[in-house]
């Protein structure tokens, strides 16, 4: 076989990485290769400002982008190998591809706790699609469960399951802090206890799947939206969500018990419990090999330039498995989101095109400042620059505002000027705020005004 | 910021008729001119309301009231006539948003300052008109809304419907609206019904920052600029059949499209890059100003000639944007009532500017003067017979498009002789907002997440209230009450109302 692009990855990256291309180049061949029959597609994409996007995952038959691309050709085979001097890929039934452009986005897999490998059957780690089926069959008999972890997946997770206890084990001194501050999950905790009506009550759309297991995507940033998830403890019972700060698991026996785990903590308290959620991050994938070596960051993603180039002659890398490693904006990191999954599948795309085509190619604009719109706790929550004063060391000062229940504002702000914004519940600050981080203006004139609930500044800088 | 008593500021505020009122030299430091603001009794209150509330001790905030931001304008170098307040004025960055300020070109001393501008360069509107009535569109408007945005036409012309790259993204900055025309995206008549024929011929991508264009490109995946959003309307009173017959409109009911876009992050940042060189030439050429926000640079000093040949770009470039959507508009409603956008009569009626800079010629003082005029949420509304109005409205005066905020009403105005004399040719652009009223209210409490905060080391500020509320919790300016004023003062006529039944964000 043979294609100007062959993407390999059926992700939120490696779709979007196609669909650019077909865009671009309706003319020219592209193969997706994917170990699963289901892909993902981003769907409902609002534009809130300029750089802060909105969307949908939906895992959807591949036959969908055939249907919708016809120079798209998927391809159901695992990639075990890069011939890169000869510019072919070799899969594990032995085909052979090549390529004149190969675009990298296998993703990442679970990080899980290393206690897994003792009970894998009551320790599960939620990333992707398959694992999520596992979960629920899972909670279907669960009564007391753990989570571990601090980031998106475990907060909705402990946002979401009904009737069932659950003991909450994060590592900081605070919920939610890959996203948010000690305020803003303050703010939060009202919504925690209580048990969740889910908005819509439908089934989920099942495609047909051989039986052996395959590494699916990552989940999308509403995996839960339309499940009803919920333990096995009676409809009425409430939910009781205790949180264990600044602990993670120090060891896990079984017992005699109706539940059969007994965790202790790293603070010494004991736990009980009949599951473990383990939803701690993610490591790039690492399941093939190259003829010359690929340069690889400290943390294990293959290292890209500006264009989203690998060491290696016209390969390149988006998504998940890769690592930033070009001069960084100063209101940009990169971090394992869909978002930025999306950002460098498009990327990607667009600089294999302007190469193939020889044309200036300016980098895109969504490197300059970090974005990520998400829910959290039934709450719009949109991060901008560095939110959490990343890379500030410490010197920048809050200005906060909030009202209880209902918005939650914070400005990260150093030398007078706006660095990085959470914004949660309807605030309308999301445009005003990108541009004071990007036009970086001084705020020195407006004090603590420039969040005064009595003024709206929203069209102050228009 | 001068601080006396409300009672002794007032002695510096003369009404001068009904809906118009003069501020005199002193009011603020070293005025030039003397400032004039059109307001009726309601909006009357809220700007006077204003000035009250920033008289209170401990008020000395970031947030000027509207009357001293036109009082700082007046005091710029080269202005002329006077500095002028439109009834939707409300508090902006440097000039607040609805001041208008002409600087005489031939005077060495005059300025040009981005913050008369504005950030988003060339935002404006545009108004397509339709042969369909409220009858044919309103049961089919959620499909029209959907549609309006969502496909990406492919192949029609050569190129996206935005400038997609690099090289694209040049051309369209130096084109304009020819940029448009000759990626076959609009008709060669759209242009004859734009300010500027959608062209501004000084405009030089190459004094353009990376930077800026970066940000100009489309967001991947995304149509374009995003956040611009358009309304189908319907005419809901004719005040002026005459006027409105020129422009196409022949009764009520019948359906129009209006387009809010502008140039967004591109022209945020030409403003925030000549708002950086200024600063420098202020310095070197000694120019002082009342407010530091006031950056501005001589006309021809090579800062000033800059800023100009830039913020020409993000004109074109908002106009370019403006044009995508037109066609977009008419490929939906096409689809929609499978007729040609020709058969549906689907043209432009007119398309505005309301952050700009523009040399044009007027009588200052019985004498005819070459002025570089500052809009600054304020629309160009010129009279019957001037020479840069199309020949379609020579009789009737340039039409004025005023857009309400999302999902209130819109208005057709026309240009009058007493605005050319009065106001420059300006008139008002939209609703307002009077400072110091937030949309809603809100409830502040901050303990416990204060506690939680703290543990971080990190120094803590809260935003609090400081303003004490007074009656009438008001906070747009409302736009039938913008519109009547000028309509009152003179500055401008109502034409056409218009009223939306979907809005449609992009």
């Amino acid at each position: 076989m043979e294609a100007t692009f062959v993407i390999v990855g059926g992700g939120i990256a490696g779709v979007s990485c196609a669909e650019t291309l077909a865009f671009l180049h309706p003319e020219k061949s592209i193969i997706l290769l994917s170990e699963s029959s289901l892909i993902k597609t981003v769907t409902n994409l609002h534009t809130i400002t300029k750089t802060i996007i909105a969307f949908d995952v939906e895992e959807s038959s591949s036959n969908t982008l055939n249907e919708k691309y016809q120079n798209i050709k998927v391809v159901h085979e695992e990639m075990v190998d890069i011939k890169d001097e000869h510019c072919y890929v070799l899969t594990k039934n032995g085909v052979q591809i090549k390529y004149s452009y190969l675009c990298l986005c296998m993703g990442a897999e679970p990080k899980l706790i290393p206690q897994y490998k003792q009970f894998p059957d009551r320790i599960l780690g939620i990333r992707d699609t398959d694992s999520v089926e596992a979960f629920l069959n899972k909670l279907k008999n669960c009564r007391k469960l753990v989570v571990v972890g601090n980031g998106g997946i475990a907060s909705e997770i402990v946002y979401k399951i009904q009737n069932t206890d659950i003991d909450w084990v994060v590592k900081d001194n605070h919920i939610s802090a890959t996203f948010v501050d000690p305020g803003a999950a303050e703010f939060f905790q009202d919504n925690l206890k209580k048990n969740v009506k889910s908005e819509k009550i439908s089934k989920r759309m099942r495609y047909e799947e051989g039986e052996t297991p395959k590494s699916g995507a990552a989940l999308g940033p509403d995996w839960y939206k339309n499940l009803i998830i919920a333990g096995a403890s009676s409809e009425n019972s409430s939910k009781n969500v205790s949180i264990h700060y600044q602990a993670e698991i120090a060891t896990i026996i079984t017992q005699e018990s109706e539940n059969p785990l007994k965790v202790t903590l790293t603070d010494g308290k004991i736990l009980e419990c009949d599951l473990i959620i383990s939803a701690t991050g993610v490591n790039a994938r690492k399941n093939f090999s190259t003829t010359n070596s690929l340069d690889y960051a400290a943390n294990e993603g293959i290292k890209v330039d500006e264009y989203m180039r690998t060491n290696l002659k016209n390969i390149y890398a988006a998504g998940d498995i890769c690592s930033a490693n070009w001069q960084i904006a100063k209101h940009w990191f990169q971090m394992k989101l869909w978002t930025q999954a999306r950002q460098m599948g498009c990327y990607a795309a667009k600089c294999m095109s302007g190469h193939l085509n020889n044309e200036e190619v300016l980098q895109d604009f969504c490197f300059e400042i970090f974005t990520h719109s998400t829910k959290l706790f039934g709450h719009k929550v949109i991060l901008l620059g560095l939110y959490n004063g990343q890379k500030l060391d410490k010197r920048y000062e809050l200005l906060v505002r909030t009202t209880k229940g209902l918005e939650y504002v914070k400005f990260v702000i150093q030398d007078h000027k706006l660095q990085g914004a959470v914004l949660i519940g309807e605030t309308d600050l999301e445009e005003t705020a990108e541009n004071l981080i990007l036009n970086q203006i001084s705020l020195e004139p407006y004090g603590d005004d420039i969040l005064n609930p009595d003024i709206d500044i929203e069209d102050y800088f228009d | 910021m001068v601080v006396r008593q409300y009672n002794e500021e007032l002695k510096y505020l003369e009404k001068i008729n009904s809906y118009c009122w003069r501020i005199k030299k002193g009011f603020q430091p070293n005025m030039n001119v003397e400032g004039v603001f059109y307001v009726n009794s309601t909006l009357e209150k809220l700007m006077l309301e204003e000035l009250k509330n920033a008289c209170r001790p401990g008020m000395v905030g970031g947030f000027l009231p509207g009357v001293k931001q036109i009082a700082n304008v007046a005091a710029l170098p080269g202005i002329v006539g006077r500095s002028v307040g439109l009834p939707d004025i409300h508090s902006g960055y440097g000039f607040a948003i609805g001041n208008m300020a002409a600087f005489d070109m031939n005077d060495p001393n005059s300025i040009v300052s981005p913050g008369g501008v504005g950030f988003d360069i060339n935002c404006g509107v545009r108004l397509l008109r339709t042969n369909l009535f409220e009858k044919d569109v309103y049961p089919v408007k959620e499909q029209l809304a959907q549609s309006l945005f969502d496909h990406i036409p492919v192949g029609v012309g050569s190129k996206g419907i935005i400038p997609m790259n690099a090289k694209d993204l040049e051309e369209a900055l130096e084109m304009g609206m020819d940029w448009s025309l000759r990626e076959g995206y609009i008709w060669a008549e759209d242009k004859e019904h734009c300010e500027e024929y959608g062209r501004m011929l000084n405009a030089d991508s190459s004094k353009v920052s990376t930077r800026a264009k970066k940000r100009g490109l489309p967001q991947l995946g995304t149509l374009g600029a995003g956040n611009h959003y358009a309304e189908i309307q319907v005419v809901d009173e004719i005040y002026d059949k005459w006027a409105a017959c020129k422009m196409g409109i022949e009764e009520k009911g019948q359906v129009c499209v209006m387009i809010h876009s502008g140039s967004r992050g591109f022209g945020h940042q030409v403003a925030t890059d000549a708002l950086v060189q200024m600063e420098k030439a202020m310095k070197r050429d000694d120019i002082q100003t009342n407010d530091r926000q006031l950056a501005c640079a001589r006309i021809n000093s090579v800062e000033g000639q800059d800023y100009l040949k830039s913020m020409a770009a993000a004109a074109n470039f908002a106009w370019v944007n403006r044009s995508s959507m037109t066609f977009l508009s008419r490929q939906a409603f096409a689809k929609q009532f499978q007729m040609a956008p020709d058969d549906l009569d689907m043209h432009v009626i007119y398309d505005v500017s309301h952050n700009i800079a523009k040399v044009e010629e007027h009588i200052v003082d019985g004498k005819q003067k070459t002025l570089l005029v500052h809009r600054k949420g304020s629309t160009r509304a010129f009279p019957p017979h001037h020479p840069l109005i199309p020949v379609d409205y020579q009789l009737t005066g340039q039409p004025v498009l005023i857009g309400g905020t999302m999902g209130t009403c819109s208005y057709v105005l026309t240009g009058t002789e007493q605005g050319m004399l009065e106001t420059f040719g300006s008139t008002c652009h939209g609703a307002g907002r009077a400072l110091s009223r937030a949309k809603s209210r809100r409830n502040i409490q901050y303990t416990e997440v204060l506690r939680r905060l703290e543990e971080m080391d990190i120094s803590i500020r809260v935003a609090s209230p400081k303003l004490v509320m007074e009656e009438a919790p008001e906070s747009y300016k409302n736009v039938t009450d913008v519109v009547n004023t000028c309509h009152a003062a003179g500055i401008s006529k109502k034409a056409i109302k218009l009223r939306p039944i979907a809005v449609i964000k992009g």
